[in-house]
């Protein structure tokens, strides 16, 4: 008994023995939409086929390069936006961060739009290509994070609602340079601006996928170690830094890591509004608020939300395809009202 | 084996707060910082644990000036309690707790873990806590959990004989008068133990019955320093307090009116 509970603080990956279950549930859960997801859709498919070897030629090739990049895509996006928005939460000590209400989605975007506007073809085609956009992404949502930092003074507590201010301003400036964008873009180019409002998991390939694929999963792995630290700063900066956590690396790691999953997410899929925010709230419904158990949780079921939001979109108006933002603000939003309402009665 | 603190000024803007403050802390000793409300108490303790960096003079944890220790070398020295900011998520009290266990490179160390965090619940009595939410606690009751988290920050198993200290920012505010008495007991026994221990204090018989040594501090300048009786006089009360005080001897009692 003993040993469990030292087990739990320092060693154990994914909390008590109860949270590790609910991980390990939510992975089996993603497994299972996962599976679904790449097996229905306009085409309907078979992976046992495919394993068998049963499969026509025709649907080896669509799920290989269609449906099999669509599925990893949505489940990385959603892993990194629930990862980033856990990890927000606890470093700005707001239960209302969220990777697209402060405006860092929206900066990343910007970044992506100015990329596909204005970039020299040479750029394009050269081997840096498939790196571009996600890049583009990463600096943009790095400049609003690092725009947060300056105007809440080095994210010093500033109450919940300034932070979300200051992102409603963000969303607005992004708003209309995207906008002065579309007016000088061309007619394909401004096919792609506009799925970045609403956000789309559509078209894309492994050439694109593998670059962001890398940048994600590596943010991933650099967040999740800091699981303690950001225990111990909801303390107070003060208080952690009493207890050895060095705040101002913390700061860095979460910032850097945050910008890396979100940018690269954006840039491949679009905005996509209120999994950051719904995500972590939920898993700490689940099983609790320690971020050795919160991280992994909210990256789990990011991912299992994302697969299964993209296959509503696939399925609900076919042959047509919902845009997933679309989806995820129906559930999100109303989501949000409870919990404004739920803060206020708490009186944060 | 001391903390040290020499000729430290701080200022802050224009503001003056402490001037040539020079102060030991010494293991196995409780020394309680008295004055007036704005006297420098909390900005001192604040100067000793590292929070802010002095104008002038330095701190030394056993002869390291501590601008050269790492901040995780600091979390191994001492332990703080002070004004805490409310915890916006919904952490268990155990939690809390648990939150002052260090990653200390002994490999032995964390097999005492529980036995220790079981160890520190018991002798703050927050027993019948640990399984509650923090923030449905009370304020008095959250106090009493922040200092036990503070005493797991410093545990170690005995017969170690790494110096550790304790600084405690009115430790005693909100509580009553029996968790007060208790928090004062566990505070002495903890010296015992061969920590040091500095403690802000405003109740002067408190000062007078418990601690070993009495700094007081008046206007930003540590006005006098020794026993109780050396410090706690008519006179110099009277003058920093700037009200009529009366002290009777056996026992030390301070009356003011």
């Amino acid at each position: 008994m003993e040993k469990i509970t030292a087990h739990r603080v320092f060693t154990s990956r994914f909390g008590s023995p109860k949270q590790t279950a609910i991980v390990v549930l939510l992975l089996v859960l993603l497994a299972i939409s996962a599976l679904i997801a790449s097996a229905n859709g306009s085409f309907s498919l078979s992976f046992i086929d495919l394993v068998r070897g049963k499969s026509t030629a025709l649907q080896s090739l669509v799920m290989l390069e269609i449906r099999l990049p669509r599925v990893v895509l949505s489940a990385l996006v959603g892993a990194s936006l629930g990862l980033s928005g856990a990890a927000l939460q606890g470093l700005f000590r707001n239960p209302l961060a969220d990777p697209g209400l402060i405006g860092v989605s929206a900066g990343a975007a910007l970044g992506a739009s100015i990329i596909i506007v204005i970039s020299p073809a040479f750029l394009v085609d050269s081997f840096l290509g498939p790196f571009l956009l996600p890049l583009a992404g990463i600096t943009g949502a790095a400049s609003v994070i690092f725009l947060l930092y300056l105007l809440t003074t080095g994210f010093g507590y500033q109450g919940v609602t300034y932070m979300l201010l200051v992102g409603i301003a963000v969303n607005a400036i992004a708003g209309v340079a995207i906008g002065v964008l579309t007016y000088i873009s061309s007619d394909a180019e401004l096919r792609t601006l506009t799925f970045w409002t609403m956000g789309s998991f559509g078209g894309v390939t492994w050439t694109l996928l593998t670059p962001a694929l890398l940048i994600i999963f590596s943010a991933i792995l650099y967040m999740i170690p800091a699981c303690r630290k950001l225990d111990l700063i909801q303390l107070g900066e003060v208080e952690a830094s009493r207890l050895g956590v060095d705040v101002r690396k913390l700061k860095y790691r979460v910032i850097i890591s945050a910008a890396a999953a979100v940018g690269a997410s954006v840039a491949l899929s679009g905005m996509i509004g209120f999994v950051g925010l719904v995500v972590p709230h939920l898993v700490r419904l689940l099983g609790g608020v320690n971020h050795n158990y919160l991280l992994p949780g909210s990256a789990v079921l990011g991912a299992a939300l994302l697969v299964s939001a993209d296959l509503l979109a696939r399925l609900l108006i076919q042959p047509a395809e919902l845009p997933i933002g679309l989806i995820t603000s129906a559930i999100g939003s109303p989501f949000f009202l409870w919990l404004i309402f739920r803060l206020k009665k708490n009186d944060y | 084996m001391t903390i040290r603190a020499t000729s430290v000024d701080v200022s802050i803007g224009k503001a003056q707060l402490l001037t040539d403050v020079s102060l030991d802390v010494i293991p196995g000793e409780v020394l309680a910082l008295v004055g007036p409300n704005g006297a420098g108490k909390s900005t001192f303790l604040s100067a000793l644990a590292g929070d802010l960096a002095p104008n002038e003079g330095q701190v030394f944890y056993d002869q390291r000036d501590i601008s050269q220790l790492s901040i995780q070398e600091r979390s191994f020295y001492r332990s703080v309690m002070s004004q805490s900011q409310p915890m916006v998520f919904d952490f268990s009290v155990r939690d809390i707790v648990e939150m002052g266990w260090l990653h200390r490179d002994h490999s032995f160390y964390n097999e005492y873990f529980s036995v220790a965090a079981q160890q520190i619940i018991e002798q703050c009595s927050i027993t019948s806590l640990v399984d509650r939410r923090f923030n449905t606690l009370s304020g008095g009751e959250q106090k009493r959990v922040h200092f036990a988290r503070a005493l797991l920050q410093l545990w170690l198993p005995q017969g170690s004989n790494e110096s550790r200290y304790l600084l405690l920012d009115e430790p005693l505010a909100n509580l009553d008068i029996a968790h007060e008495l208790n928090m004062l007991n566990v505070i002495k026994q903890t010296a015992a133990s061969g920590i040091g221990v500095l403690i802000v204090l405003h109740d002067l018989n408190l000062a007078a019955k418990f601690a070993d040594k009495i700094a007081l501090f008046d206007q930003g300048k540590m006005v006098s320093l020794g026993t109780p009786k050396q410090v706690l006089t008519e006179n110099s009360l009277s003058t920093v307090y700037g009200v009529t005080v009366t002290v009777a001897q056996t026992p030390l009692t301070i009356s003011y009116y």
